[in-house]
């Protein structure tokens, strides 16, 4: 019989999860509730005898110093009463760790169909009105995509029910069927695809109906069983065929004009031109490039016996529907796949950029998810993903914009760590041969995330299906890695890769090409309950798996070890060299497709794109006068939302662990502004480290996404030279978000400038990687960032993101002891501005606040800059830098008072003595952003050497460091403009979020 | 002489295992990273270790209380041969996750000795949030405490969401009086945090952030010492930089001050 035990703090304790739901109610929603208490629920549906229900309720459920517990609902004075538990199916991590260690205490096994439910309940004292006590349940506390919950009133609530028993539990009763599809014709095949949510792209259809009517193939399928094509096999050209796992638009052929100047080109493949074509250049110049552009992540050399690897991606889709399950999926995700790299990876660190819309948003469109909260979410996404696996993240970005009101931006990196070799072989390399066993490790599969990457693959509607929805388990990830890495260096692993978008489709299909070939038995594959089709088993993307091969002669130690580390591995079929993808449930073939299918005949998909000039889309400078009042507006800047501190986002994530931690995320005198980069020392026994640092400046797609991104390549590169970063090791990761750019006269009439927005884009990429000389170590493209919202009379509204590119870049730093910060250490030094100021304040920051965009882009001289970086690095190198900051979003102004805030400390600065072209008012001298440029403070004593080094390069004087901490700015005409303690900068720039934590 | 063995222990969602460990070998003993099922199945034996580390992570996910199911696990697996460890006159450091399991598994606080009674406890942080800053910590000169022998103070990171220390104030006053408090958040400037966050960064009473057992042999803390193994860890490290360059500091003698910690654990084999 099914129980249920119910367990509170003892009423003496602050419930401090109950007063963060109060503190939300109110400010969010001006809703008073006087006191919430939080009631943890636990079901347990499993034979257990009264005694040993009562001892895990004591033992493992009920603190006796904090709580009270009983198997009967507790009687807690309450006016309104919320339930909240998790839909069946839904990933169910406590639950799942309660029947562990229920099965632990009592020694016993559960059955397959017993299991263990966690929920809440929450208790609230206020007199709410029925309304406000809906809002707080459904807008803070439940999403139904992934939760049921009930409200009761005081009236409504029997104290001798509760809630009541609710049992989430998954029931299939079907029979695991096979179906057979018709491709009698394209149109037929077309049905289906729409019917099933294939996704088929309509130009693959008659090469798919083509394979299948081959005579050759229809004699070799009817050996097999086999006629017209089964589920599983569409299923599996459908996911492998997808924009996500084969990147059509990238790989597309690409109609270019510029229609201001007539010049016209076609481009076939952005990714060859413009990723793989640099990248390859690139690594035979840079000896420290290992392996690039083809396994899970790149390979970078840190250092003789160590190399780091390094990939990102993104996760909007699953996190605009529900945030927190989506961001931790995706960066406990992106954390499997350095450990499927090479022969495997520790991770080392991860960082995040979360780009959503106004905070504050009080507008008449309706998202899924108001911006506030969804960002909440996918901040405790990230938090419980990246804490809980034990990695650290000390860098990320959050930032805002009407744009992804429509989908938000979830990016996650991951950076890790291996050997470079392991039992004397190439740590970077592997293979398979035929007779390996597949195995897969870790989680279980169930019907989650099935569809999720055709889902990713297309615009959010209401139509998109909830299913793909997930909630990431760092606990059974974390054994996993530990067990894997110890497997690897007993030399067991022969191949790894992670089972992500595609689930064992994607991983096991990949991987077979290595032997050509593989025969997997879909019933040896464990699942977590039972019912699912062959086709959902394949497809089915549960989390924290990956797909090994080993040779059988390590089978044995194999599993001793994974048993060793609790973790479930299951051998679930052999690699063979048959050319044959072929799949078998219970003896029965499921599937039978030549592995080359995927590589041959597909057409290419097809893009026109239209480029006008700014100037011919008609936009202008905005015609301003000088302000007048220079402090205000500086304080205002500070306080904007895409400038101010996100202090609270970086203090909840662990950016310590493994004791690692050379330059955080806070820095400063008072540990409270963030740094230019992070840095790690990966390898605790050695000094050397690594820089790591991501830009993304979307707003000045407003204006031409070419310079967006030499903009955002310049500043990630920036950063690093900034904190220490060595300019001649300097790795990137491009991770592309755009809206959608097939064009649809109705649908999306703007698709050919969004296409050549995206041409340009990559254009810049390939120049500021040659220029720079960064190779592409990783990248990612997230297509279909839009989403139709519902407005005031019930019409919808397409709203489409900025075009966006999170650029990462990683370097080596030989000595971290060399390392700097930016704030400034002593009064008296001198301050230097490094690069030249012009008049761009085309998307900046400053015209924003006035609703302007103008049209003078900050424009990159890749050959000039990188000379100054490099002459920095080496001022840097030998001892003359005491701190140093790049000028980046808001322009000198703003970045002086970053570096005033840092040392809590003054600074004199004289705007007539900073380099600039055509400038001649102060407030383009303070908030033009224009790229290349650096604040740095040396001590007087270096003066000499500082100058000499820099002669030539840009570099002057232009105040010094005082001991009044206030931030005095003289204008041209010599005149003081800006007054400012440290103390109101701070206040500031803290205003907007400083009350969060 | 043969070096002083200390096993850190690994497994089940733990993650401060190599940093621990190195802070040990940095003060001088030879670390064994060794998986809790590898103690139960007795495969590893506790008899070769001197000290043995409970180390900071997420066991189980700690969904059900931090530390609760690993101490479950452990007690009723292998909960005899922990308390005779610590008869032995061994020493066990408990750190963040491992402080949490030290006080479910009641090896902390020990009184009476007593080590199986649960009366103390950590538990959500008031500010409702996980937490990851430095702290400035006062040492309890009076306590018997091995690990924090002649220290008085020191900084170091926190990172919990589950670090409020609470308990009856019967126990409190015992734990006083025994000496047992060894760790309070203080001021930047040496005073008592009083409560006040962030210093005190999670509400515990009377700013307690490790208590160590009648014997001074049982240590738990929440700050994490392990995490302060190289002068570079120090967020005010390039400050520290500047001022050597400049001839304004001298240069920190002796081990990094989270070492030290680890240090005291192995001189006291070897004194």
């Amino acid at each position: 019989m099914p129980s249920r035990i119910e367990i509170t703090l003892k009423p003496e304790l602050l419930d401090a999860e109950g007063e963060g739901l109060r503190r939300k109610a109110r400010d969010y929603f001006g809703v008073q509730v006087e006191r919430v208490r939080t009631v943890h629920i636990v079901t347990i549906d499993a034979e257990l005898s009264a005694e040993q229900l009562d001892k895990v309720r004591s033992e493992i459920f009920t603190n006796p110093v904090t709580q009270y517990s009983s198997l009967s609902p507790l009687n807690i004075d309450a006016d309104w009463i919320f339930w909240v538990g998790f839909r069946p199916g839904v990933r169910d991590n406590a639950g799942a760790t309660a029947l562990e260690a229920i099965e632990d205490l009592l020694g016993v096994h559960l059955g397959k169909d017993e299991s263990v439910y966690t929920s809440k309940r929450y208790c609230l004292k206020g007199a709410l009105t029925q309304a406000e006590a809906h809002k707080i349940a459904a807008q803070l506390l439940a999403n139904d995509i992934i939760q049921q919950w009930k409200i009761f009133s005081a009236a409504d609530w029997d104290p001798e029910q509760g809630v009541g028993i609710i049992i989430p539990k998954v029931r299939l009763d079907r029979t695991p069927t096979l179906t057979k599809l018709s491709i009698d014709s394209d149109e037929t095949l077309q049905r289906l695809s729409n019917e099933r949510n294939l996704a088929l792209n309509p130009n693959d259809i008659p090469v798919i109906r083509a394979y299948f009517l081959d005579p050759d193939v229809l004699n070799q399928r009817r050996q097999v069983g086999l006629s017209e094509p089964t589920d599983v096999e569409l299923e599996y050209i459908s996911q492998a065929r997808s924009d996500h796992c084969n990147h059509n638009t990238f790989r597309g052929l690409f109609h270019y004009k510029d229609l201001s100047s007539g010049e016209e080109e076609k481009i076939s493949s952005l990714f060859k031109t413009f990723i793989e074509q640099p990248t390859l250049a690139l690594e035979k110049i840079k000896p420290w490039v290992v392996s690039v552009l083809w396994d899970n992540a790149g390979v970078g050399r840190f250092d003789d016996d160590h190399y780091y690897t390094i990939t990102g991606e993104t996760h909007n889709s699953p996190s605009n529907m529900e945030a927190y399950g989506g961001a931790i999926t995706g960066i406990v995700g992106i954390y499997r796949d350095p450990l499927g790299t090479g022969l495997g990876s520790r991770l080392i660190m991860g960082s995040y950029g979360f780009c959503v819309g106004p905070r504050d948003y009080d507008g008449e469109l309706k998202p899924h998810l108001h911006p506030r909260r969804l960002l909440d979410g996918v901040i405790e996404g990230v938090r419980d993903g990246g804490n809980k696996s034990g990695i650290p993240t000390p860098f990320g970005q959050v930032l805002f914009d009407h744009g992804y009101m429509g989908k938000c931006l979830v990016y996650v990196t991951a950076l890790g760590i291996m050997p470079a070799k392991v039992k004397g072989q190439p740590a970077e390399q592997k293979t398979i041969l035929p007779g390996d066993l597949v195995i897969m490790c870790g989680g279980r599969v169930g019907k989650d995330g099935i569809h999720g990457v055709t889902a990713s693959s297309e615009t959010f509607s209401e139509h998109t299906p909830a299913g793909h929805v997930q909630i990431g388990d760092p606990y059974t990830q974390k054994k996993m890695h530990d067990f894997l890495l110890e497997a690897r260096d007993e030399g067991l692993i022969r191949f790894i890769t992670d089972n992500g978008g595609g689930g064992l489709s994607s991983s096991v299909g990949e991987s077979a090409r290595f032997s050509n070939g593989c025969h997997i038995q879909l019933e040896k594959v464990p699942l977590k309950y039972a019912g699912l089709d062959q086709w959902e088993i394949w497809v089915s993307e549960s989390q924290e798996r990956m797909t090994i091969a080993i040779a059988p002669e390590h089978e044995q130690r194999f599993f001793e070890l994974s048993a060793m580390h609790a973790v479930e591995s299951t051998v679930i079929g052999r690699y063979t060299d048959t050319g044959k993808l072929h799949i078998t449930y219970q003896g029965e073939t499921c599937a039978y497709v030549d592995l080359d299918l995927l590589t041959a005949g597909f057409p290419q998909w097809q893009f026109y794109a239209l480029w006008r000039s700014p100037e011919d889309r008609a936009m202008f400078e905005p015609v301003l006068r000088e302000p007048r009042d220079h402090n205000a507006l500086l304080l205002e800047m500070l306080a904007r939302p895409n400038i101010c501190s996100k202090a609270w986002v970086a203090r909840q994530y662990d950016h310590e662990v493994q004791g690692t931690s050379v330059i955080k995320p806070l820095v400063g005198v008072g540990r409270d502004i963030h740094s230019d980069a992070a840095v790690l020392r990966p390898v605790l026994q050695s000094q050397r480290g690594l820089a790591f640092s991501q830009a993304l400046l979307p707003f000045y797609s407003r204006i031409d996404a070419f310079h967006m991104t030499t903009c955002t390549i310049d500043e990630a590169v920036r950063r690093l030279i900034a904190v220490g970063g060595d300019p001649e090791h300097i790795g990137g990761v491009d991770n592309f978000c755009w809206p959608t750019i097939q064009y649809d006269p109705v649908g999306n009439p703007d698709g050919r400038f969004k296409a050549a927005q995206l041409v340009r884009s990559c254009k810049a990429l390939r120049e500021m990687c040659m220029a720079y000389g960064i190779p592409l170590l990783s990248g990612k493209d997230s297509m279909y960032v839009d989403g139709h919202l519902s407005g005031r009379f019930g019409e919808t509204h397409k709203v489409s993101a900025l075009e966006s590119l999170q650029f990462s870049a990683v370097s080596v730093v030989p000595d971290i002891t060399r390392c700097v910060t930016l704030d400034p250490k002593m009064a008296g030094d001198l301050i230097y501005v490094i690069g030249t100021t012009r008049n761009e304040l085309g998307g900046s920051e400053y015209y924003d606040l006035f609703g302007e965009v103008g049209c003078q882009v900050p424009q990159v001289k890749p050959e000039r800059f990188l000379r100054r970086y490099k002459v920095l690095s080496r001022a840097i190198t030998e001892g003359l830098v005491a701190s140093a900051h790049g000028i980046y979003r808001g322009g000198l102004g703003v970045h002086l008072a970053m570096k005033a805030m840092a040392g809590e400390i003054g600074l004199e600065v004289d705007l007539s003595a900073v380099r600039a072209e055509n400038m001649r008012r102060n407030d383009e001298l303070l908030y033009s952003e224009s790229a290349g440029r650096l604040i740095v403070t040396i001590n007087p004593d270096h003066r000499q050497r500082f100058e000499n080094l820099f002669h030539g390069l840009s570099a002057t004087c232009v105040g010094r460091v005082t001991g009044d901490n206030r931030l005095k700015i003289r204008g041209i005409d010599g005149r003081t403009i800006i007054d400012l303690t440290v103390p109101a900068l701070k206040q500031a720039w803290q205003k907007p979020f400083g009350d969060l934590i | 002489m043969s070096r002083v063995n200390a096993l850190v222990l690994t497994g089940y969602g733990l993650n401060c295992d190599l940093e621990t460990a190195h802070a040990f070998e940095r003060a001088g003993a030879q670390a064994h990273r060794v998986h809790i099922n590898a103690l139960i199945d007795g495969s590893v034996s506790l008899d070769q270790f001197q000290i043995m580390a409970f180390i900071g992570g997420f066991s189980w996910g700690d969904d059900h209380g931090a530390g609760v199911i690993q101490a479950v696990r452990m007690r009723t697996r292998i909960g005899e041969r922990l308390t005779q460890f610590i008869e032995q006159g061994r020493l066990v450091i408990g750190i963040c996750n491992g402080f949490q399991c030290l006080v479910n598994l009641g090896l902390l606080p020990g009184l009476d000795g007593d080590y199986t009674r649960r009366s103390v406890a950590l538990t959500y942080n008031d500010c409702g949030n996980f937490r990851n800053d430095w702290v400035h910590l006062k040492m309890n000169t009076s306590s018997p405490c091995v690990f924090t022998k002649g220290m008085e103070s020191i900084e170091l990171p926190v990172r919990h969401g589950e670090g409020k220390f609470f308990t009856d104030n019967a126990i409190y006053q015992q734990l006083a009086a025994n000496q047992q408090i060894v760790l309070r958040y203080a001021l930047p400037d040496g005073r008592p945090a009083r409560g006040v966050f962030p210093h005190n960064p999670n509400g515990s009473m009377d700013d307690i952030a490790g208590i160590c057992d009648p014997t001074g042999r049982v240590f738990g803390l929440m700050p994490h010492p392990e995490a302060y193994n190289h002068w570079t860890n120090h967020p005010q490290w390039t400050r520290l930089k500047e001022n050597l360059q400049r001839g304004l500091a001298e240069k920190p003698k002796g081990v990094v001050p989270g070492v030290r910690v680890f240090k005291n654990a192995v001189n006291y084999f070897i004194d």
